[in-house]
C-alpha cells in the first residue's frame, strides 16, 4: 500500500512533480504510465526516500520508506537497473544488501536462483547485458521478501522470455496480495500486466482507473462503415449524441451508436453497406488521447505519435 | 488494506527473515563491499608492503649518511660516538630515532586516504549508492559503518607497517651503536599516534569523497591539503611579519605531524596540541559530509 498526498518535486525551478496524490492498493498490479520526463521516476524516487519531496508526503505501508525498521521487508525497489558497483560480483552485491538486514545467504541464493542469475552470479556486474542487470535488479529488490515491490521500466533490456518471466511474477505476487508498482512506457505491455492503471503527464496525475475503464471510458466505440450512400446514411443517422465523420467518399466513422443499430437503420432505408467494422480502441489508443496535452518532449518527426494521429484528428 | 493487515500479523517470510537494519549488520554489509572488490585487496596488500619498503629505504638513508659522518670524523682523527652524534643535531630538526616507525607514513596517507576518498565516491560514480539507500535508508549508519571500517583498517596497516619498518631499523642502529630498542623514548608513542593520523586522513578522505561525489576531485583536494599544502607552507614561512611564521604549523599536515613527535620545543605548538587541531580538521570535515549525506537527493 502506497499513498501519496500532494507530493511535489521541484529540481532548480523546473516542477518534475506536481502535487500527485494517489493510492497503491495491495493485491494487484498498478501500472504507472506517463511519456518520457512525464515525472514517473521522480516519483518513484520520492517514494523510496532517494529524493525528498518539496513539498507534500508518501508512505508506504503506512510510514515514510526510512521510517520502517526493516525496509528491504516493506519494499523492494527496482528503479535503475545499473545501482550497482560494476566490479563487485553479482552475489556480493546481493550479500551486502542481505547483510544490513542479517537476511540469510540461503535467501541470497534463493532470489539468484529465482532471477537465473546462476551461471553470472560470481562474474563482474558491471560486464552484464542490459537485460542481465536488470535480472540483478530485481534480485536485488526481491531479497527482502517485501510485501510492496516497486519496479521502474522493469521489462526495459529484457528478452521475450524475461518478459514474460516478469508479468508473470508480478501477477503471481499480486495474487498473494502484495502491493505491486510497476512503470513502463509499453502500454501493450500494461494492458497485459496491470489491473489499475495511474497515468502521468508533466508530472500530474490525469488518470487513475482500472486498466477496463480507461479502455471503455476514454474513447466512445467507433464502427468504420463503407457505403456508396454516404451523405444520405450519414444525415439517417445524425442525431442525439451520435458523430458521423467522413474521411473518404465513401467511408465514414460512426461513434455513439453500435454496428447492429447502424446496419438496422441501413437496412430500413435501403442503403447498401459493403463493410461494417466496429473499431476497438486500445489502451494505446486510450494513451495517446490522455497524454496527447501533456507530452514533455514532442517528437516532430512523422511517424512517432503518428500511429495515433489520425484517431486523435478523427475525433 | 485488510489484505495488508493479514500479511502483518501473519507474515509469509520463507527464508527471507530477518530482524530488519541493525548496525552490526550494517557494518557487516559494508566490510563485504570493502572486502568483495579485488581492486581493494591488492591495494591494501600494496599499501603495507609499500609503507614498509619506504620506512626502510629512509632507514638505509639515514643509516648512510650517519655512518658517513662518523667515517668522516675518525678520518680527522676525532672519536666521534653515537651519543655525540645524536646531541648534535637539534631538537625538532627530524633527525630523531624514535619516530623512525612512522618514516613511510606519507606513501600511506596518500593511498589509505585515496582509498577512503574511493570508498564513498565509487559509489556515487556507479550509482551503488542508491542500493545502500535503499537498504539503508537512514543513511547515516552507513556513513558511520564506512567510517569504522576506514578507520580501524588504516589504524591496523600503519601500526603493522611501523612495527615492521621498526624491527628493520632497529638492528641496523644498534649495529652502529645507538642506544634504540623498544623502551626508547617515544617509539611505541609514535607507532601508537602514527595509526590514529592516518585513520585521521581516512576518515578527511571519506568527508571528501562524499562531499565532493567525485574521485578526481576528492583525490586532488586531499592530495592538496596533506602535500601541496606544506610545500606552499614552506613559502609561507618567508613572508615577511611573525605572524607568517607561526601559520604553517597550523596547516592540517603540520599539525597532525607534530602530534607523532614528543617533547616541548619552543616557539612550536606542543603534540598535543597538534593533535587536537587535526582531530578538529577532521571533524570540520566529518560533520558537514554527514549532514549533506542525509539531506542530499541521491
Amino acid at each position: 500500500m502506497i499513498e501519496a498526498t500532494g507530493l511535489t518535486k521541484v529540481y532548480g525551478g523546473k516542477t518534475a512533480v506536481a502535487g500527485v496524490s494517489f493510492t497503491v492498493k495491495a493485491g494487484q498490479v498498478t501500472g504507472f504510465l506517463g511519456p518520457n520526463g512525464a515525472g514517473k521516476s521522480t516519483t518513484m524516487r520520492m517514494i523510496m526516500g532517494l529524493d525528498r519531496p518539496t513539498s507534500g508526503s508518501v508512505t508506504v505501508n503506512g510510514r515514510p520508506y526510512a521510517e520502517h525498521k526493516a525496509p528491504l521487508h516493506e519494499v523492494g525497489a527496482l528503479l535503475d537497473a545499473k545501482a550497482v558497483h560494476t566490479s563487485r560480483s553479482a552475489y556480493n552485491h546481493l550479500l551486502a544488501m542481505a547483510a544490513t538486514h542479517g537476511i540469510p545467504k540461503t535467501r541470497v541464493r534463493e532470489v539468484i536462483e529465482m532471477t537465473g542469475l546462476e551461471a553470472v552470479a560470481r562474474k563482474k556486474a558491471g560486464g552484464f547485458s542490459l537485460g542481465m542487470g536488470q535480472r540483478l535488479g530485481i534480485a536485488a529488490a526481491l531479497l527482502g521478501d517485501p510485501q510492496t515491490l516497486i519496479l521502474d521500466e522493469p521489462v526495459n533490456g529484457l528478452d521475450p522470455e524475461g518478459v514474460l518471466w516478469v508479468r508473470n511474477l508480478v501477477r503471481y505476487l499480486a495474487e498473494q496480495g502484495k502491493t505491486i508498482f510497476l512503470s513502463s512506457h509499453l502500454m501493450s505491455e500494461m494492458a497485459q500486466t496491470a489491473d489499475h492503471l495511474i497515468v502521468i503527464g508533466r508530472g500530474r496525475i490525469i488518470a487513475d482507473a482500472p486498466v477496463k475503464e480507461i479502455i471503455a471510458g476514454t474513447r466512445q466505440a467507433r464502427t468504420l462503415v463503407r457505403t456508396s450512400a454516404a451523405l444520405q446514411l450519414s444525415a439517417l443517422l445524425a442525431g442525439d449524441g451520435v458523430t458521423v465523420d467522413q474521411s473518404e467518399p465513401e467511408t465514414i466513422e460512426v461513434s455513439g451508436m453500435d454496428s447492429r443499430r447502424i446496419a438496422q437503420v441501413a437496412l430500413d432505408n435501403g442503403v447498401l453497406l459493403y463493410e461494417l467494422t466496429p473499431q476497438l480502441s486500445s489502451l494505446e489508443d486510450a494513451y495517446f488521447d490522455l497524454t496527447k496535452d501533456e507530452v514533455e518532449y514532442h517528437s516532430h518527426l512523422t511517424g512517432g505519435p503518428a500511429v495515433a494521429a489520425p484517431a486523435a484528428a478523427g475525433k | 488494506m485488510s489484505t495488508m493487515t493479514e500479511t502483518r500479523t501473519a507474515p509469509t517470510r520463507s527464508s527471507a527473515g530477518s530482524k530488519g537494519v541493525t548496525f552490526g549488520g550494517v557494518l557487516r554489509s559494508e566490510w563485504i563491499k570493502l572486502w568483495s572488490l579485488m581492486s581493494t585487496r591488492i591495494l591494501l596488500l600494496l599499501t603495507l608492503a609499500a609503507i614498509i619498503g619506504i620506512g626502510a629505504l629512509a632507514v638505509l638513508i639515514r643509516y648512510t649518511y650517519l655512518d658517513e659522518m662518523v667515517r668522516s670524523a675518525r678520518d680527522q682523527g676525532q672519536a666521534m660516538t653515537p651519543e655525540m652524534l645524536e646531541a648534535s643535531f637539534p631538537p625538532g630538526s627530524g633527525f630523531d630515532l624514535y619516530n623512525l616507525p612512522n618514516a613511510g607514513l606519507q606513501i600511506g596517507i596518500l593511498i589509505l586516504g585515496s582509498l577512503a576518498v574511493l570508498f564513498m565516491s565509487s559509489e556515487y560514480a556507479t550509482g551503488m549508492i542508491r542500493s545502500t539507500m535503499n537498504a539503508v535508508p537512514r543513511r547515516t549508519p552507513a556513513f558511520v559503518a564506512k567510517a569504522i571500517i576506514l578507520a580501524v583498517i588504516s589504524y591496523v596497516i600503519t601500526t603493522i607497517a611501523g612495527v615492521a619498518t621498526f624491527l628493520i631499523a632497529m638492528p641496523v642502529f644498534q649495529g652502529m651503536g645507538f642506544d634504540l630498542d623498544w623502551s626508547t623514548d617515544g617509539v611505541l608513542y609514535s607507532i601508537f599516534t602514527g595509526g590514529l593520523y592516518v585513520a585521521g586522513v581516512a576518515l578527511i578522505g571519506l568527508s571528501l569523497g562524499t562531499l565532493l561525489r567525485n574521485s578526481a576531485g576528492g583525490i586532488t583536494v586531499l592530495v592538496a591539503m596533506f602535500f601541496v599544502l606544506s610545500i606552499a607552507a614552506g613559502f609561507m614561512t618567508l613572508i615577511p611579519g611573525e605572524f607568517w611564521k607561526y601559520v604553517p604549523q597550523y596547516i592540517p599536515s603540520e599539525a597532525g605531524g607534530r602530534f607523532l613527535s614528543i617533547g616541548h620545543t619552543d616557539g612550536v605548538i606542543d603534540p598535543w596540541h597538534g593533535g587536537l587541531i587535526f582531530l578538529g580538521y577532521v571533524l570540520l570535515f566529518l560533520i558537514p559530509a554527514m549532514i549533506v549525506l542525509k539531506k542530499r537527493d541521491v
